[in-house]
């Protein structure tokens, strides 16, 4: 089959007021951050002609039609699609797809939610699932915790080395002035210190929620040269969903969907983990971004701790690491925040928090995005390029 | 009985078989009629060779803690009196895994790969809930069991 290899680019990035934000409704943000981002790519609104949306709690009222109509776009292409935390990464495929095959020629990715001004309905996070809330076994906490409680017993991780993960990220948040955690600073200490939530998860290895949007904008690579900011292209592109509730997951300790979809990803962008100079790692938890990274093959089980030693992923490090702080330090919009952050990176417009001279870091080429959704269920990987 | 605010299981037509099982205090799943695989959660097709044909065949209640959570914190304000406490998946010793409780003893003597057995809990007069304990030849000097929940 053909390869979808630099045939198509991000060219454009929208982003909302994030926190917690009252009297907003979820579907306003994906609005938001639609309108932002087509704007970002400096097109006028009849270019547009395919959107993918990803509802927040599978709200299905959040649709690519009734986003369009608000923003007055008819659509050529268009769907709903919740891989959850999966979701940015497997839209970069569909939105390809389509691109190539010439069903769309600029396709919009929204995501919008809002879990604290109640503009998404509640329990979209704290809610039992099924009949595992009879036994009160709540929130995506309680099945990250149970897989990483499986991980401290199989090959010894645990708070040393999600601690230097947390802080690690914490340390970009605090140069990203959009980020929810940027005037607050966090040491070892203060990660201990944080209450037990679900252990073994304290407070700061779980990521938190925010009322917010995001969005980016597609498009084929000839197209992307006539856009306002440099293309990102795409290079590779990957899908694995393990598919099994964590109740019974045989993967609570690896390998995850990482290691399949990565390896299509990286046969598809005909690069090794060499190649890449930062990584944007879904992180919902602490623990997903050691199980995603072994996945990989950055490391092996148990090597976490010294892979991640000595600010080996913080600014100035060898191995950047979600930059913006990623969805435990700087907000939640599932895989659109780390997804867009690689995009701006390898735009160089990402401020105070740009990778190269200004944080002490290597000028990125290439990065490495994944998404990961459900319980470890779901993970997508993306590799893209400047 | 005081009244129980928890959240209750929520049958399917699917699940049902299970909780009018557990109302019985039996702990049953279906095993699949061709190639004898034993399935949870209960589905109509075997994941093994998509077999429809299943029997629901009682299960010894016994097995090992594959993995647990503590919680601490109140996501339903149903369970403020019970923090912390804990959360299991069970490995049954005919195979499937199930979401359960640890009751009867400590918190910090659960360990993964504990055996246990079940505990049937009647909640209401329609659900009884699958909780398990350490099997009672394991609750020894090293698992002193606390009051019953
Ligand atoms: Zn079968």
């Amino acid at each position: 089959m053909e390869s979808l290899k630099n045939k198509v680019a991000i060219v454009g990035v929208g982003y909302t007021p994030q926190g917690r934000i009252p009297g907003r409704t979820a579907m306003s943000f994906h609005v938001e951050a639609a309108r932002n981002a087509i704007e970002d790519a400096g097109l006028k609104i009849t270019d547009v002609d395919g959107m993918l949306t990803q509802p927040p709690g599978g709200d299905t009222r959040i649709a690519p039609w009734n986003i369009a109509q608000q923003l007055g776009l008819r659509l050529r292409f268009g769907s709903q699609q919740s891989a959850m935390g999966a979701s940015a990464g497997c839209m970069v495929l569909h939105a390809a797809a389509a691109l190539i095959y010439g069903l769309a020629d600029y396709v919009v990715c929204t995501y919008g939610e809002s879990p604290l001004g109640g503009g998404s309905g509640p329990g979209t996070y704290g809610g039992g699932r099924g009949d595992n809330a009879a036994f009160g076994f709540y929130g995506a906490s309680g099945g990250y915790a149970l897989a990483a409680q499986r991980g401290i017993y199989e090959f010894k991780t645990g708070p040393e080395t999600w601690s230097e993960i947390a802080v690690a990220q914490r340390k970009w948040a605090n140069l990203n002035p959009m980020a929810m955690m940027h005037d607050r600073t966090m040491t070892d200490e203060d990660y201990y210190n944080s209450r037990m939530i679900v252990e073994p998860f304290r407070q700061y290895d779980i990521c938190q929620v925010s009322d917010s949007g995001r969005a980016f904008v597609m498009t084929t690579a000839e197209r992307a040269r006539d856009c306002r900011h440099r293309p990102v292209y795409v290079m590779g592109v990957g899908q694995d969903h393990p598919s099994t509730d964590i109740v019974q997951a045989d993967f609570m300790t690896g390998p995850i969907g990482a290691k399949v979809s990565g390896e299509e990803a990286f046969r598809m962008a005909g690069v090794t983990l060499k190649d890449i100079d930062a990584c944007e790692i879904y992180d919902c938890f602490t623990y997903t971004v050691e199980l995603s990274m072994m996945g990989y093959g950055f490391f092996g089980p148990g090597e976490g701790k010294a892979f991640f030693a000595n600010g080996r992923t913080a600014p100035g490090g060898e191995l950047p690491v979600n930059t913006s702080g990623g969805l435990l330090s700087e907000a939640y919009q599932m895989g659109f925040t780390l997804l867009t952050e690689a995009a701006v990176q390898l735009q160089g417009r990402a401020g105070e928090r740009q990778l190269g001279p200004v944080t002490r870091t290597k000028e990125p080429e290439i990065m490495l995005v994944s998404g990961n959704g459900g319980v470890l269920t779901t993970h997508s990987t993306v590799i893209l390029r400047r | 009985m005081t009244m129980y605010t928890k959240p209750l299981p929520d049958p399917t037509i699917e699940t049902k078989p299970f909780w009018d099982y557990c109302k019985k205090h039996e702990l049953r799943m279906q095993k699949c009629a061709q190639c004898g695989h034993i399935r949870f959660p209960p589905g109509i097709v075997c994941p093994k060779c998509h077999s429809m044909e299943a029997e629901w065949v009682k299960l010894s209640g016994k097995g090992k803690i594959f993995s647990f959570v503590i919680f601490h914190y109140v996501y339903n304000k149903a369970f403020k009196d019970d923090v912390p406490y804990a959360s299991a998946s069970i490995e049954l010793d005919e195979g499937p895994r199930m979401m359960s409780n640890i009751i009867g003893c400590k918190l910090e003597d659960i360990k993964i790969n504990m055996p246990v057995e079940v505990h049937f809990e009647d909640i209401t007069g329609e659900f009884a809930l699958p909780k398990f304990k350490p099997e009672l030849k394991n609750r020894g000097k090293n698992l002193k069991p606390t009051a019953e929940v």
